[in-house]
């Protein structure tokens, strides 16, 4: 009786109500994800601890490993490299959109469909292809030097990938290239959903364009630009494709990031247990990074 | 209350970053029609008619057709498992309470932010000792897991949008939750089921690391890995390359041209709509 | 930098019991499989006393992996492929071929692998061929040796480059584990139309060469073709300047038994190589060019000299035809032995757990045979032992300008080792201080300080290995 009082009662519970069918719902996406991600990061971790050259016994390394990055200049190197090409493939996609919403919130535009279409198109081209077609904009006879020569600028013309200073801005700019039409798109949709009044009340306190951008677009775009900074900060520190492609780490080691010396210390060099601790790291910068910016940008409190 | 000088500004600035967004592709597009063995090194045009032939050279020299049959049955695989997974959950996570729910999604936002290079190393060693290395499965169960962080987050968002109203109703015509999931909520929520499906379709045909790591014989090879390699191969031959680079865009192009709503939105997650 | 499986959201203040629950997984994390050193698989023995007869092996699928991407050593591999195949009906063979580089980077992950090609190419030295013998990836061949007579087909100096170890220490002694196709040598090609124009002629001594340079410059054509984007290739350069400033040495360095890079040699050479730079005798910015794409250039006219491997002779020669030379870098003396890097091609090995060593044998046989031999001359590649088809070519063709000058160089012992060899770290170390020579970025001083930094504690490591492990 009571336990048929019981079922009654479950069966109608209402949909906020905890039920335990919601686990089994979740369990199949829950195992693939837990045996595919979440436990090699946690076998990361351990692996960062040892010595392994990938083929004999490990041996524990203590922090040896992480002592390295900040002690070893070919690792410290790869995380100056990537904070450094952050300013290409973060900061300046989003100074570069918000420049452009702030000029274009002021006009309606027409074919916007297509501009967001061919603006965005370079973030769904695979970075594979990205790197071969700027490979060739950027080769010594390529489109960018013989560009320079037309304008007279021949004196300025140079091997950008094969040139120690110039490699690593060079790969920036791919960066920025691609990084670009996502912040426009956010900011061109965040813009249009400002309320026109604000404008129209900045204008009447006589306003000019600088104040406005300042007073009214700026807040009004506090969420797009964090979500801005997240997403370029964190496709920006994962760029392996792209220097795989483009440069391989060269000349020298001055193109080399946090993600392809990962990959060339597990599988290329035998250091097992520091590509590991350089992949850790990496998450961790990601972490401090994106939690940084959603503080700060949006003055979320946690 | 525009003024004619702005208008003119602004259509200006956007031609002007429209013409850099699409000069590469537009010079890879030359390019591949261009001749094979010109000394170019650089981008060029066909200055001698359309050369199609470096299609068909770049399919059969470059084993593109292999590797495009290989992308499209991983792609087909992981999108579908994908799609899925990430309903039954998220909708778990969208309409049902239950003890541990909000620690577990957290789990999966995770993954979000968890850079693929932090997990490469073990998972190579695991999968090589599971005998799974240079196999489909090797490319299909990571990437799906991958891409289970952002279809649980997503499915999350709108089962918890969708509305209470219309749960409760199928509720009372007596369906149990499986039913009111896949006659109700999931045909209701085609489009932001097609938007994580085409992102999904894009992560996974791009991808390049977990091909590289994953995949050494060439029967498993994935277009990007190819056309990794094909560069090795023919650096200097830039029109069969260029060719080679069109092949592997154009079907994500394709899809998103014709859906580049679904591309934008769920690219740009929910941050629009906040 | 497309978002790669990004979302937007980006972790909230929650995150707490998240970091939580990654703990307990981090927990659960014991172990990656291997870690015990159970991945280092046991070394094969090739324990076969009688020739392989292929066609008993039944229906047998051969994987190869190999880097001849080239046109001349393209077509001389697919032809014996052919012909091995037509011979042994049973025998399928999957050929994977990619770019040196690609060759490099990906070779390890294959052979460790669980189903590793059956032959692949690998480069000597301790970089490659020392790591797979060390981690029991590679078959030692000696029994094949003895039964195919490789011993006395190849001279000791050229197989002893393919020998380890039997503990995996030490490079150029011990087992035997693989066998190399080609010869190969750093040769200085010329344009014979270009050097004409300014009045040269090809150069008898180095000094000839290298006075020549100037003059080349002035009358605007440019001296060397040279590009360095891959990396590898200024190993080549830096070597046969090094080698002209002492073979010797540098072959002992190599060899684990010299003073190292800390020396005048090193620096000369290196400040030799910066100098050819800064004076415009190589293309400014080659840094940025690729090998692939000088060669390109070299065969189209730009350029009056390249100085590289025997390699490219095939496709150099097909759209330069008589106005292409190639002859060994000079020496010091008219008439003198000329000294260079090389050695043989990439060795052909089998991996330890190939399931058809035998097979695998027989193939490496007839990729290095006599009739082998024959079909690289017919293809314009230089073979490691020329049989008759080199006594055909006429001394005058450039074809019989590279046997020659193989010829001369063996007989004068005047091959180097490439000197990527020398560590298991060198290739890396050296083409990376290499682009910083050529872009004027690194000082002589400097870049000998870092050769001899890493070579240094590598020597270390051995002599500590060697002590250890008692005499021998």
């Amino acid at each position: 009786m009571r336990l048929a009082a019981l079922t009654r009662a479950y069966r109608r519970r209402a949909p906020g109500e905890p039920r335990a069918i919601g686990y089994l719902y979740i369990l199949p996406a829950l195992i693939v994800y837990a045996v595919f991600l979440l436990y090699p990061f946690g076998q990361s971790v351990w692996l960062s601890f040892v010595n392994w050259d990938g083929l004999t016994v490990a041996t524990p390394a203590g922090f040896d490993n992480y002592r390295a990055l900040f002690t070893d200049a070919s690792l410290r190197a790869p995380f100056l490299h990537a904070l450094l090409l952050l300013l290409f493939y973060a900061a300046l996609p989003v100074a570069i959109g918000l420049l452009l919403a702030a000029v274009m919130s002021r006009a309606r535009v027409r074919g916007m469909t297509f501009f967001r279409t061919v603006l965005f198109l370079p973030q769904v081209l695979a970075l594979i292809v990205v790197g071969v077609a700027w490979r060739s904009i950027l080769a010594p006879d390529g489109l960018l030097n013989d560009a320079l020569r037309a304008v007279g600028l021949g004196g300025l013309a140079r091997p950008w990938l094969g040139d120690y200073t110039w490699a690593l801005p060079a790969v920036g700019v791919v960066g920025t290239w691609v990084g670009t039409g996502l912040c426009m798109v956010l900011f061109l949709a965040g813009a249009q959903r400002i309320p026109r009044e604000l404008y129209e009340a900045a204008r009447m306190d006589g306003a000019g364009p600088l104040r406005e951008f300042r007073t009214v677009t700026l807040p009004g775009l506090r969420p797009q630009i964090a979500v801005a900074l997240t997403l370029t900060i964190v496709a920006g520190l994962r760029n392996f494709d792209l220097i795989y492609i483009t440069t391989g780490g060269g000349p020298g080691n001055a193109t080399s990031v946090p993600a392809y010396e990962v990959y060339h210390r597990a599988f290329e060099t035998n250091q097992v247990g520091s590509a590991a601790a350089v992949g850790v790291a990496l998450t961790v910068l990601i972490f401090v990074l994106t939690v940084t910016v959603s503080r700060l940008v949006e003055g979320r409190r946690a | 209350m525009t003024t004619r000088l702005e208008r003119n500004v602004t259509y200006g600035i956007l031609a002007l970053f429209t013409v850099i967004a699409l000069t590469p592709v537009i010079g890879i597009l030359t390019t591949a029609f261009g001749a094979q063995n010109s000394l170019d090194t650089g981008f060029s045009l066909p200055k001698d008619g359309l050369h199609w032939s470096n299609f068909a050279d770049a399919w059969s020299r470059g084993h593109f057709g292999t590797y495009l049959g290989n992308s499209v049955l991983v792609t087909v695989v992981v999108v579908a498992a994908t799609t899925v997974l990430a309903i039954l959950a998220g909708y778990a996570f969208g309409v049902m309470r239950f003890p541990g729910s909000t620690v577990l999604f957290h789990l999966f936002v995770i993954g979000l932010t968890l850079p693929q290079e932090a997990l490469i190393v073990p998972l190579y060693f695991d999968l090589r000792h599971a005998e799974l290395t240079d196999s489909y499965w090797a490319l299909i169960l990571p990437q799906t897991a991958q891409s289970l962080a952002f279809g649980v987050f997503w499915m999350r968002t709108y089962f918890r949008g969708s509305a209470r109203a219309v749960i409760e109703a199928a509720r009372i015509d007596g369906a149990n939750t499986w039913t009111t999931l896949w006659r109700v909520l999931v045909p209701m929520g085609r489009p932001a089921i097609s938007t994580m499906v085409v992102i999904t379709f894009m992560w996974t045909w791009n991808e390049f690391l977990m091909a590289l790591v994953m995949v050494s014989d060439e029967a498993h090879r994935t277009v990007p890995l190819g056309l990794a390699f094909f560069q090795g191969r023919h650096s200097s031959d830039a029109a069969l390359l260029a060719a080679a680079s069109v092949l592997i865009a154009l079907p994500v192009v394709v899809v998103y041209v014709a859906l580049q709503r679904r591309f934008i939105e769920g690219m740009l997650g929910g941050a629009v709509k906040e | 930098m497309e978002l790669a499986r990004t979302g937007a959201r980006r972790p909230r203040g929650r995150a707490v019991p998240a970091a939580l629950a990654i703990g307990v997984v981090l927990l659960a994390a014991g172990c990656v499989p291997g870690t015990d050193g159970s991945g280092a698989a046991g070394a094969g023995t090739g324990a076969a006393t009688a020739i392989p007869d292929p066609a008993k092996a039944g229906k047998t699928t051969l994987t190869v992996w190999d880097q001849e991407i080239r046109g001349g050593t393209n077509g001389e591999i697919q032809q014996l492929n052919r012909e091995f195949e037509r011979k042994y009906p049973n025998v399928r063979i999957k050929r994977v071929a990619r770019s040196f580089t690609d060759l490099k980077t990906t070779l390890k992950l294959a052979v460790s692998g669980n189903h590793p090609p059956d032959v692949i190419q690998a480069n000597q030295g301790y970089p490659d061929m020392v790591a797979f013998v060390r981690a029991g990836l590679l078959a030692p061949l000696d029994n094949y040796a003895g039964i195919y007579d490789w011993n006395t087909r190849y001279p000791a100096t050229l197989l002893n480059l393919n020998r380890v170890s039997a503990d995996g220490d030490d490079f150029g002694r011990g087992r035997l584990y693989g066998i190399s196709q080609t010869g190969e040598y750093i040769g200085l090609y010329y344009n014979k139309g270009v050097l004409k124009r300014a009045g040269l002629q090809p150069p008898r001594t180095w000094g000839e060469f290298t006075d020549g340079l100037a003059r080349l410059k002035d009358r605007g054509e440019l001296p060397i073709q040279f590009g360095n984007l891959d990396k590898y290739p200024a190993i080549h350069t830096f070597g046969v300047l090094h080698d002209q400033l002492g073979a010797a040495g540098a072959r002992d360095t190599v060899l684990g038994r010299g003073d190292g890079f800390d020396n005048a040699a090193t620096k000369d050479a290196a400040a030799t190589l910066a100098d050819w730079a800064k004076r415009g005798y190589l293309p400014g910015g080659a840094n940025g060019l690729g090998y692939d794409d000088a060669a390109k250039k070299f065969a189209s006219g730009d350029g009056a000299y390249l100085l590289t491997g025997t390699w490219q002779l095939a496709d150099l020669k097909k759209p330069m035809g008589d106005r292409l030379g190639i002859m060994p870098p000079p020496p010091a003396k008219a008439g003198g032995d000329p000294v260079t890097t090389g050695g043989q091609g990439l060795a052909w090995s089998i991996t330890s757990r190939s399931r058809h060593p035998e097979v695998a044998a027989a193939y490496l046989d007839f990729l290095t045979d006599a009739h082998a031999a024959d079909v690289m001359t017919r293809h314009g590649v230089l073979p490691a032992v020329p049989a008759r088809a080199a006594a055909g070519v006429s001394p005058d063709s450039v074809d019989g300008q590279m046997i020659a000058g193989w010829k001369r160089l063996s007989a004068a012992d005047g091959l180097v080792p490439y000197l990527d060899y020398s560590t298991p770290t060198f290739y890396d170390t050296l083409s990376a201080a290499l682009q910083g020579v050529v872009s004027g970025k690194t000082s002589p001083d400097s870049f000998a300080a870092t050769l001899q930094k890493d070579y240094g504690a590598f020597m270390k490591k051995q002599r500590e290995q060697h002590t250890s492990a008692g005499p021998r």
